[in-house]
């Protein structure tokens, strides 16, 4: 269990009761098909998917970035897009895709995306970064085992 | 005295239809973040002995004692897009947030 996702579950209990009971109910993060496969995977648990189903059509897709900022050194951006470059892994199923650089992929391979949703606020949450050490306690910034 | 945006007062007040045996919501604050404090909503069946009470639009929210303090002057919206949706606290007692902007210290 990451630090990240430690610290999700102290400090949200009502979400962590959620996830968990999800995880026993057997929402087990879906397993992608990546181009290439030894550059890293990225995990789309059934939250994200079904989110992604309802507000990207066609073309669009969710865009993770890593980006130098935060509190804890990184943090996670999440953007809308259509344009794919070489540079880019897709992962995801019919209807629900999500596109990271191979920069960013290389901090955050392994990791699964939820979508997260609380009474206060709702949006999409990387979780279980294998490279992270630890987080901000909203889980947006993270710094890097080295 | 705690001001919300007609688009918070519709969000309360949808959260609110969908949970028709609660009174209201709760706004809390509570230490977490690296930013020091953090606020919190849940639903409420009963106005909690120390809590104040806002009425807006018939909407009802109440504030915990620890938070009264924290949120004067503070106007709380609401906003939603496709990638997220949030309650936000437009607070101008805040010295420093988050990178997220989730926690603040006053």
């Amino acid at each position: 269990m990451s630090a990240v996702r430690l610290l999700c579950s102290l400090v949200r209990p009502g979400q962590s009761r959620t996830l968990l009971s999800s995880w026993i109910a057997g929402d087990r993060p879906l397993r992608c098909a990546s181009n290439t496969v030894a550059d890293g995977e990225i995990y789309l648990a059934e939250s994200c998917v079904r989110r992604l189903q309802e507000v990207t059509s066609g073309p669009e897709f969710l865009r993770l970035q890593v980006d130098s900022g935060g509190c804890s050194g990184f943090q996670y951006k999440f953007t809308l897009d259509t344009n794919m470059t070489e540079e880019d892994r897709a992962f995801g199923v019919d209807g629900a895709h999500v596109v990271v650089d191979l920069d960013s992929l290389q901090l955050v391979k392994g990791s699964t995306i939820e979508f997260c949703e609380e009474l206060i606020r709702s949006s999409f949450q990387l979780t279980q970064n294998p490279q992270a050490e630890h987080g901000c306690s909203c889980g947006s910034s993270f710094s890097i085992k080295l | 005295m705690f001001p919300q945006t007609p688009s918070a007062v519709n969000k309360v007040k949808q959260l609110l239809e969908e949970k028709p045996d609660h009174l209201g919501l709760k706004v809390g604050v509570r230490t977490r973040g690296c930013n020091g404090l953090s606020y919190y909503l849940e639903y409420v069946k009963s106005k909690g002995v120390s809590d104040e009470e806002v009425v807006q639009d018939g909407v009802r929210v109440f504030i915990e004692k620890k938070a009264q303090l924290t949120l004067l002057g503070t106007e709380m919206d609401y906003v939603e897009d496709k990638l997220s949706s949030e309650f936000v606290f437009n607070n101008p007692n805040i010295k420093g947030t988050c990178g997220c902007g989730e926690s603040f210290n006053i």
